[in-house]
């Protein structure tokens, strides 16, 4: 019964992402191309941290890899090499199958923060060989192609190319999924658990290490091939550590212990990013406030706790719940309104433009916009905002958390749903 | 219901007034706005939106103003792609950004595919700083400008000016970071070594801003005994070998590239003193009025970059002029045309576009680091000197040979 249900889900959801695209504009498709890409990313790095318990810091290396492959043989069929154009994300995958096996033989003979460190600085070898190398990663510019058209499709729209992702990502997700079900899925679980009894049951841990290893890159240059394929150009930055990083919080966010946690991390930073990035030059600074509150509260990921309540859902009394549960976003809306009040002033109070503003005012502190309002610098109003957005959303959040624990101590549970999965940042 | 039909009834007359209005020509400035390279970055986008400032008012272009929307990079080339196409959904006509050679890179490829897929909806692309030579090589195109100079001007007028003034010497050392643009400059050192009547004593190419001890370097520097050191290095890298040389008590004079990168001689202090460099403007070789206009529009007087990349968007203006579309489409292709038959005259010479590869031949400025400086950088008592302008004429090296360039067919 739940699995025709889910069944029935994963089809809607499907039908939606078939049918949607085509409505939006081309920054819109740009942006789920980019989620897309970032979930299969990180649900290939996933395979690693959530399912093997093994925390690579240097996934940047495939990605890239995967990337550099595929545009070599888009250079390949511009040059006349008939290849079909939809297939050129096997490329990444044999190259990062490739790399994974030679990387993951040395990396995971060692584990914990030891195999972190092999894996962050395989990634940097690659980060400070690729610009040396011309001929293949074309140096600082890097290597471009064109996508080339293939029977009836030309690829040259966005659209075309977020179909041809959206099936790879589809196909590799549903692949990666049906090997967790596999008995060598359940195996790389018990990796995880119990690395010295896997080895006295008579298996070779190892071997099974580098093989978890090698399709995690090979997914991973299937997503990095991708990401050339949209772009049509690749350069060495797509193996610096920024992109390693950026998959690490991604999967936390989302939550390591869920198979679609990394997805809902990828497509909430993707998105975040794309709607920000362009409003506030302190958008970072918003994107690690998200990881730092999730990792104290949430520690198991917006997945984590998602799937927890789905757990629940039958012993809860969601009538109950809803109140406080608006009760916390209110809180939480009005925390964030006055931190984002008191960045935004501090980054304007500070700025270029504020200082040109003062020499105006003879040294004097002039009155700013924000948010469509004046304030001024000095008066007792506008430093009385912000504090009393964070004063008054921490007391309604003191008291929603309150409520919702109570709420879930009668049912038995935590009163943090989320802590209690909390395991996996040891796994690391 | 009253008050509804009134905002009915202005919102409509606010759609009919829009009906009536002119395409906006949009500029996009994809820059480096958060992240390491963010100082740079942000010099670029203060002086294009001082140079758009001055169009507007002037009246703006095709009747309405022109406006400029800023997209942050974050330093990286995939964002930059990303950062294309919400430019390109958003209409923008023209783009421009300076700070990296790799993200200029991913744009002019870009702009490339974006024209050969969407024929009458062009786009171009104004490099204010990518200094790479493949730019203007392998990837040249019709709809890439580049407003700035390359190694080998910069490495021409060095070596003709420091040549006359005496300082120049007969041996030449190069010290470049290992990746093209490094590469590029010490290409353009051993081209001009017969010009320059130097002999290369040494060349080393090292890591680029991993390197925190240059004593190593400055010991084999030292062993070669040269009179000049060229390098293309920045940032900490330029800095770090300056203060090595300066520790080791050496007397030789550098030839630098970005000696005036904000910060570097209030870091290096006296040491600094002496040394050269070759850019594209500074404000002691002009007779200060546009130095002045700058400060007053933006509150400082125009540093690094920022001098020639308003310069970049007076071209831009002045092809503007010879343009009228009469308050229609906005036709990028005509823009360009323009741009490639506009001499430009900044307050250091007269900028103008070569048609084969759409580098711009514009002089170089080659000055000396001085105590009492007119004016004074990074808040010391020292500054650039001028030394001498170097016509554009004199700094242009020919046209690379791998540019194959396929222009428009009207």
């Amino acid at each position: 019964m739940t699995n025709m249900r889910n069944l029935i889900l994963g089809a809607v959801f499907l039908v939606l992402l078939i049918a949607v695209p085509p409505l939006l504009d081309l920054a819109w498709q740009n942006a789920l191309v980019n989620i897309l890409i970032a979930s299969l990313f990180a649900l290939a790095f996933n395979l690693l941290i959530g399912q093997a318990g093994l925390l690579s810091f240097g996934h940047a290396a495939y990605f890239g890899i995967g990337a550099f492959a595929a545009l070599h043989l888009m250079i390949a069929v511009e040059n006349g090499l008939p290849f079909p154009t939809p297939l050129l994300p096997l490329a990444g995958a044999a190259a990062g199958l490739t790399v994974g096996l030679i990387a993951g033989y040395f990396a995971t003979m060692r584990s914990g923060v030891y195999f972190a460190l092999v894996t962050l600085a395989i990634a940097e070898l690659f980060h400070s060989l690729a610009p040396r190398l011309e001929g293949m990663f074309g140096g600082e510019a890097g290597i471009a192609s064109m996508r080339m058209p293939w029977a009836s499709f030309t690829f040259g729209s966005m659209l075309s190319v977020y179909y041809l992702v959206l099936a790879w990502v589809v196909i590799c997700g549903l692949g990666l999924w049906a090997y967790t079900r596999t008995p060598f899925g359940r195996l790389t679980l018990a990796l995880r658990d119990n690395e010295q009894r896997v080895r006295f049951l008579g298996y070779n841990a190892h071997a099974s290490k580098v093989i978890v290893f090698a399709i995690s890159a090979m997914v991973t240059g299937i997503a990095g091939s991708l990401l050339a394929i949209s772009n049509e150009t690749a350069n060495y930055s797509l193996f610096a550590s920024a992109v390693s990083s950026q998959v690490v919080l991604q999967t936390f966010v989302g939550g390591a212990t869920v198979f679609l946690g990394p997805v809902l991390g990828a497509a909430a930073f993707a998105l975040f990013s794309f709607l920000v990035s362009d409003l506030t030059r302190s958008w970072v600074l918003y994107q690690g406030l998200i990881f730092v509150l999730v990792m104290l509260y949430a520690p198991s990921g917006i997945g984590g706790v998602v799937e927890h309540h789905i757990r629940n859902r039958k012993n809860l009394d969601w009538s109950r719940l809803a109140g406080p549960y608006l009760l916390a976003l209110a809180g939480g809306l009005l925390i964030a309104a006055g931190v984002v009040f008191l960045t935004e002033s501090a980054s304007i109070l500070f700025g270029e433009e504020y200082a040109m503003a003062r020499q105006g005012a003879n040294g004097g502190l002039p009155a700013y916009e924000l948010f469509g309002l004046i304030w001024k610098p000095l008066s007792f109003v506008t430093w009385t905002v912000p504090a009393a957005l964070l004063a008054g959303g921490g007391v309604v959040l003191m008291r929603a958390r309150r409520e919702i624990g109570a709420i879930w101590d009668s049912k038995g549970h935590g009163a943090r749903p989320a802590a209690k999965s909390a395991s996996m940042g040891g796994a690391a | 219901m009253k008050r509804f039909a009134m905002i009915a009834a202005t919102s409509a007359a606010a759609l009919s007034a829009s009906a009536l209005h002119a395409e906006p020509l949009k500029i996009g400035i994809i820059e480096s706005l958060s992240g390491a390279q963010t100082s740079t970055g942000r010099l670029y986008a203060n002086a294009v939106a001082y140079g758009v400032a001055q169009i507007n008012a002037a009246g703006g272009f095709n009747g309405e103003p022109v406006e400029v929307i800023e997209y942050d990079n974050a330093g990286g080339a995939p964002d930059a792609a990303n950062k294309f196409r919400q430019a390109v959904a958003d209409g923008v006509d023209i783009i421009f950004q300076g700070a990296s050679s790799a993200i200029a890179g991913q744009l002019t490829e870009d702009v490339r595919k974006h024209n050969l897929r969407n024929p009458g909806k062009e786009v171009m692309f104004i490099n204010l700083g990518g200094e790479a030579m493949e730019l203007t090589g392998e990837k040249c195109q019709f709809y890439h400008f580049r407003f700035t100079t390359t190694a080998p001007m910069r490495v021409n007028a060095l070596v003709g000016a420091m040549k006359k003034s005496g300082d120049l010497g007969e041996k030449a050392y190069s010290i470049n970071q290992n990746y093209s643009w490094g590469q590029d400059m010490q290409a353009a050192v051993q081209t001009a070594a017969a010009n320059g009547g130097y002999e290369i004593v040494g060349e080393v190419l090292h890591d680029v801003n991993k390197i925190q001890d240059f004593a190593p370097f400055v010991a084999r520097l030292k062993s070669a005994e040269p009179d000049t050191v060229f390098t293309g290095n920045w940032s900490n890298d330029l800095l770090l070998l300056m203060k090595a040389t300066g520790d080791a008590g050496l007397n030789v004079k550098f030839a630098t590239a970005y000696l005036d990168q904000p910060g570097n001689i209030a870091n290096a202090g006296a040491t600094s003193l002496g040394h050269y460099i070759a850019n594209n403007y500074e404000n002691a070789a002009t007779d200060g009025a546009f130095a002045e206009d700058y400060k007053k529009a933006t509150g400082h007087y125009p540093i690094f970059v920022e001098g020639h990349s308003a310069f970049a968007v007076g071209a831009l203006q002045q092809a503007l002029g010879t343009l009228d579309f009469k308050g229609g489409d906005i036709n990028v292709t005509s823009i360009a045309q323009a741009l490639e038959n506009t001499t430009y005259e900044t307050p250091v010479g007269p900028v103008s576009v070569r048609k084969e590869d759409h580098q711009t031949i514009r002089p170089v400025v080659v000055s000396k680091v001085v105590k009492n400086a007119k004016y004074p950088a990074d808040g010391t008592d020292m500054g650039f000197e001028t030394v001498e302008v170097i016509p554009g004429e004199q700094a242009i090296y020919p046209v690379q040979d791998s540019c194959k360039m396929q222009r428009p067919d009207s």
